[in-house]
């Protein structure tokens, strides 16, 4: 075989095996997201049985901008939501990656088996589990709190109190996916550099301070990434717990985008809604990824 | 002799496989909902009566949308009936996706006792609304309507009547509420508002609409009579009803009452077999049922949150007449009896004089009293994106961020603006 036959083999080869991958990233990715563009320019309406789609050009984010107060609602309450249940999930989760993996045989295992628990709970449940916890004539946790004299607190009904019960049981959630990675991160450390620093560093806060947190660095800033990324997909726990309300106090992009492409049937604007925040999110991830690359660049320049 | 039996056999088994080829097979969807198991109950019975079986795709209410849209717009449809609510009745029968059923059967027509709901059950495509006169859609098969649920306890030991007058009603409520029991319990949830204030605002003399029967939808909502209803719903709710009213919904409400917690409430009948039933209630046999107050000088009202099921298009001929002949047998008032036997909610007005004794068919004659005055609150296929506008005005106002006036006028901009761009030639609301 010539070496001119096995160079066309290869790359036959080689694009042929990113072919099935190809596929499937198109049909499943691209596609859709090229639908969405094309609905976002779009009003479909039915007539007679019939779709009868017309192409409006940018009235849907027209109409967007001027006249969807509840979606841009949404927006500012996932962004508060999104600052204030990361930061907390961070914070816990790292405290508690530390606490477990200071912990030796028997504890460790418990800690960390505890410490999962909420992530395997189905959102569904987690939703009617804390609506009863949370709910203000019967709930478990104003019971609780009449016992020392305080509340009743109406967690889910006040709507200065409402987004932080909801931010609050997202931390609940999703702090053990915080956990996990974080303890995933500090297994991966190396022992050698910790008993290096032991001539330097005088104590433990010395040692996470200077040794821990800056090793850290890279699975922090993946983690907190991914977790910005999956909070501006919440759900469930808005749907459940207050579907919005009251008033604007808990709306949230995604409810906003269910309410007005599927109850309200809007095809267009909630394509528009989608679109721009598939944008967003998308400008987010490659945010993230810019300040993960500069900061392995200047970690290589460094070394 | 064993070939002419087995001839005679083969020649009967054909027979019989020609006659049951004949049955039809009917895919219906349906919401799960309080009232199943008696629907489930009619089916049975139909199917004992009749040689067409009846598959149900039980779907919670969240999904029906859903499901029925993708079902009557392919081109061949997946159910031969559906459930329609009465909150998006109006974009199916305004899209063209269902067969008049007269179509199928021209000599069908509903009994005169049907209960219409304010004409749901027909569409009239030049005025663009519900119509008695216009193409026959679909059959009522539950009957929810609004009614005035009351402590029959609380009362006897107050020495109270039952209240006419909404300033009656707020009376009794204040006289009734106590540490532990709140005089009124509303349905303020931002979700649900809408369909609760709709008795209030015409049992005021407003109206969300001009006429919308006739095909006038100027918008009405900003009016003395719709600031007055509201006015008196934030009243109820404040001075009566829990602290955190704006957050009440349908779950919570039938909470507070099952558990003794509430003293009157306006909700759907069909909550009233699960508010009776000891296994789900402390108070079952405490709780009447009433016509929802009016105010003074003005009709009473009440919401219709009713289900018909219509016969899309989409589907053979055979399956449609198998559909229309399960929703003639169950119009019939024997059925209807039954149906209220097995906890459903029926359609009919005239069964109220066969209330008896019989605890199960007490609420029969607030429920006819109720269905006779029941309004559409959107009656037009906008009306899914009008009522999450004006439903969280509404909201906003009961938990006090910004004032009724606030409320309606800004819920009028809204719905002004919607049914503009809807294209619907209407002018400028009046404000108040």
């Amino acid at each position: 075989m010539s070496a001119t036959t096995a160079q066309r083999r290869n790359r036959i080869w080689r694009y042929g095996s990113l072919l099935p991958a190809a596929l499937l990233l198109i049909v499943l990715t691209i596609y859709p997201v090229f639908n969405l563009v094309g609905l976002s320019l779009s009003d479909v309406e039915w007539i007679d049985g019939r779709a009868d789609t017309s192409f409006t050009g940018l009235d849907n984010f027209e109409q967007l901008f001027q006249h969807e107060p509840v979606y841009w609602a949404g927006v500012r309450n996932t962004i508060v939501f999104a600052v204030c249940a990361v930061t907390a999930q961070m914070i816990f989760g790292f405290a508690m990656a530390l606490a477990a993996r200071r912990a030796s045989g028997f504890g460790r295992v418990a800690l960390t088996t505890i410490f999962l628990m909420p992530i395997v709970i189905p959102p569904i449940v987690i939703g009617a589990m804390w609506r009863l916890l949370l709910g203000r004539d019967f709930g478990a946790v104003n019971t609780l709190l009449g016992y020392v004299g305080l509340g009743p607190v109406d967690f889910l009904g006040n709507p200065d109190v409402a987004l932080a019960s909801v931010i609050m049981v997202d931390i609940w959630h999703w702090t053990p996916f915080v956990f996990l990675l974080m303890l995933t991160g500090l297994e991966s450390l190396d022992d050698e550099v910790f008993e290096a620093a032991r001539f330097d560093v005088k104590t433990n806060w010395q040692e996470l301070r200077y040794v821990t947190i800056p090793l850290m660095i890279p699975t922090i800033l993946i983690t907190a990434g991914l977790r910005i990324v999956l909070t501006f997909k919440v759900f469930d726990e808005v749907y459940l717990l207050t579907a919005g309300g009251p008033g604007t106090a808990t709306e949230v992009i995604n409810f906003s985008i269910y309410r007005t492409f599927f109850a309200q049937d809007r095809v267009g604007v909630g394509s528009a809604m989608s679109l721009l925040t598939l944008v967003a999110v998308a400008v987010l991830i490659v945010a993230v990824n810019l300040v993960i690359r500069a900061r392995r660049k200047a970690k290589e320049i460094a070394e | 002799m064993s070939t002419l039996k087995t001839i005679l056999g083969t020649t009967a088994l054909s027979v019989l496989a020609g006659t049951s080829a004949q049955a039809a097979e009917i895919d219906m969807l349906i919401n799960q909902s309080p009232w199943l198991n008696g629907f489930i109950a009619m089916v049975e019975e139909y199917e004992a009566q009749s040689d067409n079986t009846i598959n149900l795709d039980v779907t919670p209410f969240g999904g029906m949308l859903e499901k029925t849209r993708n079902s009557v717009r392919g081109s061949d449809g997946r159910y031969d009936l559906i459930a329609l609510n009465a909150a998006g009745m109006a974009e199916f029968y305004a899209g063209g996706f269902l067969e008049p059923l007269t179509n199928i059967d021209d000599g069908f027509a509903l009994n005169e006792n049907i209960l219409t709901f304010g004409g749901s059950t027909g569409w009239d495509s030049e005025a663009g609304g519900f119509s008695e006169d216009g193409d026959l859609l679909g059959v009522p098969i539950n009957g929810n309507v609004n009614v005035l649920y009351y402590r029959t306890d609380l009362y006897e030991d107050a020495g109270l009547d039952v209240p006419e007058t909404w300033d009656a009603l707020l009376s009794n409520a204040k006289a009734l509420a106590s540490d532990d029991v709140y005089g009124f319990v509303p349905r303020a949830a931002r979700d649900s508002i809408l369909y609760n204030f709709t008795p209030y605002i015409f049992s005021h003399g407003g109206s969300f609409f001009a006429d919308p029967s006739a095909g006038d939808y100027n918008v009405t909502i900003a009016s003395p009579e719709a600031l007055a209803a509201l006015e008196t719903y934030i009243e109820l709710a404040n001075e009566a009803g829990p602290p955190n009213s704006g957050a009440v919904a349908q779950a919570e409400l039938i909470q507070l009452m099952s558990t003794g917690r509430g003293a009157h409430a306006i909700a759907v009948v069909a909550a009233y077999p699960v508010l009776n039933d000891p296994n789900n209630s402390i108070v079952a046999g405490k709780i009447g049922t009433a016509l929802i107050p009016a105010a003074e000088g003005h009709e009473h009202a009440s919401a219709a949150g009713h289900w018909v099921a219509a016969v899309p298009r989409n589907v053979s001929d055979e399956a449609k007449s198998a559909a229309l002949d399960f929703l003639d047998w169950f119009q019939a008032k024997e059925q209807q009896l039954y149906y209220v036997q097995s906890g459903g909610i029926p359609v009919r007005d005239d069964l109220a004089d066969s209330a008896g004794d019989n605890p199960s068919f007490a609420f029969l004659p607030a429920f006819s009293g109720n269905a006779a005055v029941s309004h559409m609150n959107m009656p037009l296929p906008e009306g899914s994106q009008i009522k999450d506008a004006i439903s969280l005005f509404l909201n906003q106002a009961v938990i006090g961020e910004i004032t009724p006036t606030e409320a309606l006028n800004q819920a009028a901009d809204e719905m002004y603006r919607i049914l503009t761009e809807a294209g619907y030639d209407i002018d400028e609301p009046s404000k108040l």
